[in-house]
């Protein structure tokens, strides 16, 4: 037997054939290839069957010349289906336009819950989302993902202390925590205070405590600077020693700098892309030039669409491309090491509290070698070398 | 007379060889599966059909199947494949 469903898809014809000399037609239908089955009479000088559809010009052709009739009663099968489909395109036009408009609304952003904050930080937050373009009624293409949004927060808002962002469906849920300040109270016991590093002393400034240095004392780390035991010999009495004493310190850093460099700067001119991916396929929607820059550096913004609450493998893909030029930096000697100061001064800013004062810098050593700069610069910077040490009282 | 040695010499062949007949002489193979299938090979052509009556035209002579509600299932220039309620197969040697 024959596979109807192959078939199927190519067309398959119910024909009636009327007249005399049917079994005459019949026999040089099937000796010149045409398949026909489930042939039946349906009265005395007629037959039906089925036939395939690409076989029809073949029909007309061998029926020429004989006093059959022939009616088509059936068609059946993918084109004729095809045919109905387009006729019937207004049904498939809706029924895309449904599933486009689902589509649309499924990646609206259509509530914003915060939970766990005061109304006023709730405010606050809603305030701060809606300048991030975070608004009921957006589309969700356009804003930023979930990470960003919750470093943006924490970083506009005090108050808060983590907020968690959940996206969920088409809803962005907020957990906030925020910051309590307590009023901060102090409750220090007795203690020493104790040198950091290696300093000399330049200045003391003791609010409690018992000084146990001078001017110009050269201390080392660990070595007690002002005591909380104050009083008489006899009856000492421990308090919480406070102050500070601002030493002068020694730094050195290394800084190795090249003469010669390049690097690659932006240079403003970008170009962008927007295409819709399905699956693999991108499809280009938007910005169809080739990118004419020699030098860029690419990037990529992916959107996943969503139906109702699934992620479809459809994803929205914005590209930018910008224009990077290649930037050759010459330094000569002085420039050189000007710039290796200025980045040693940094390099040491970066180690010392914000108070501490740079009171001086010298030049060790400096060499220049295989075009690079080498130079080592002492520090000498003053800055609170204080440390406490509580004092463990026994009994 | 030629014919008639031609025609012993084949059957000779046939008988000795051990070959399949239908191969050899042309002969119809006709498979039926109980009265409702009727499979023939090596027809030459429909000469008559209706739904009780199928004339085939043979090498020699004719095949006549008579019966009731016949449906072809299937035609090709050499096979044809008979549905239906089958009550007789005539052989008519003209």
């Amino acid at each position: 037997m024959k596979n109807q469903w192959i078939e199927f898809y190519s067309g398959i014809v119910t024909v009636k054939i009327t007249g005399k000399g049917i079994e005459r037609l019949i026999n040089s239908l099937t000796r010149n290839g045409i398949v026909i089955w489930a042939v039946r009479r349906s009265g005395t000088d007629s037959i039906i069957f089925k036939m395939k559809l690409s076989d029809i010009d073949k029909l007309r052709k061998y029926r020429r010349g004989t006093n059959c009739k022939v009616r088509f009663l059936q068609r059946k099968g993918a084109p004729f289906l095809m045919k109905r489909l387009f006729r019937n395109s207004g049904f498939l036009l809706g029924a895309f336009g449904f599933i486009f408009v689902m589509m649309i609304l499924s990646n609206i952003v259509w509530g914003i819950e915060v939970k766990g904050a005061k109304p006023a930080t709730e405010h606050q937050i809603r305030k701060a989302l809606t300048e991030m373009g975070i608004k009921v009624g957006k589309l969700q293409f356009y804003m930023e993902d979930v990470e960003t949004i919750q470093r943006n927060l924490t970083n506009k808002i005090e108050e808060l202390t983590w907020v968690g962002v959940e996206l969920k469906g088409t809803t962005y849920h907020f957990e906030v925590v925020e910051k309590n300040q307590p009023e901060k109270i102090e409750k220090i016991g007795p203690r020493n205070l104790v040198a950091k590093k290696k300093a000399i002393i330049v200045e003391l400034f003791v609010e409690k405590g018992q000084p146990r240095v001078k001017r110009y004392d050269h201390v080392v780390p660990g070595q007690l600077l002002v005591s909380g035991s104050i009083g008489n010999e006899g009856k000492p009495k421990m308090v919480s020693a406070k102050g500070e004493i601002l030493g002068e310190t020694w730094y050195k850093s290394d800084v190795k700098l090249p003469l010669n460099s390049t690097f690659y700067v932006f240079n403003g001119n970008e170009q962008r892309k927007h295409s819709i991916k399905f699956g693999k396929l991108s499809i280009p929607i938007w910005g169809f030039k080739k990118i004419s820059f020699q030098e860029f550096e690419k990037e990529q913004n992916v959107k996943k669409m969503r139906f109702l609450k699934w992620e479809i493998p459809i994803s929205y893909v914005h590209e930018t491309y910008r224009e990077r030029e290649k930037v050759l930096r010459k330094y000569s000697k002085e420039e050189a090491i000007q710039m290796a100061k200025n980045l040693a001064r940094e390099d040491i800013k970066r180690h010392i509290s914000e108070e501490a004062i740079i009171k001086g810098e010298n030049i060790l050593h400096q060499t220049f070698q295989n075009g690079n700069v080498n130079l080592s610069i002492h520090f000498q910077v003053i800055e609170d070398i204080t440390i406490p040490q509580p004092i463990i009282q026994g009994d | 007379m030629a014919i008639r040695w031609g025609l012993k010499v084949r059957r000779w062949m046939t008988e000795k060889m051990d070959l399949p007949q239908d191969v050899m002489m042309d002969l119809p193979r006709i498979t039926m599966i109980g009265q409702i299938h009727i499979y023939i090979e090596n027809h030459r052509g429909l000469l008559a059909f209706s739904d009780r009556e199928l004339r085939l035209l043979l090498k020699q002579g004719q095949l006549l199947v008579k019966g009731k509600g016949f449906v072809i299932k299937t035609i090709l220039p050499e096979e044809i494949l008979l549905e239906g309620k089958i009550d007789q197969v005539m052989f008519i040697n003209d």
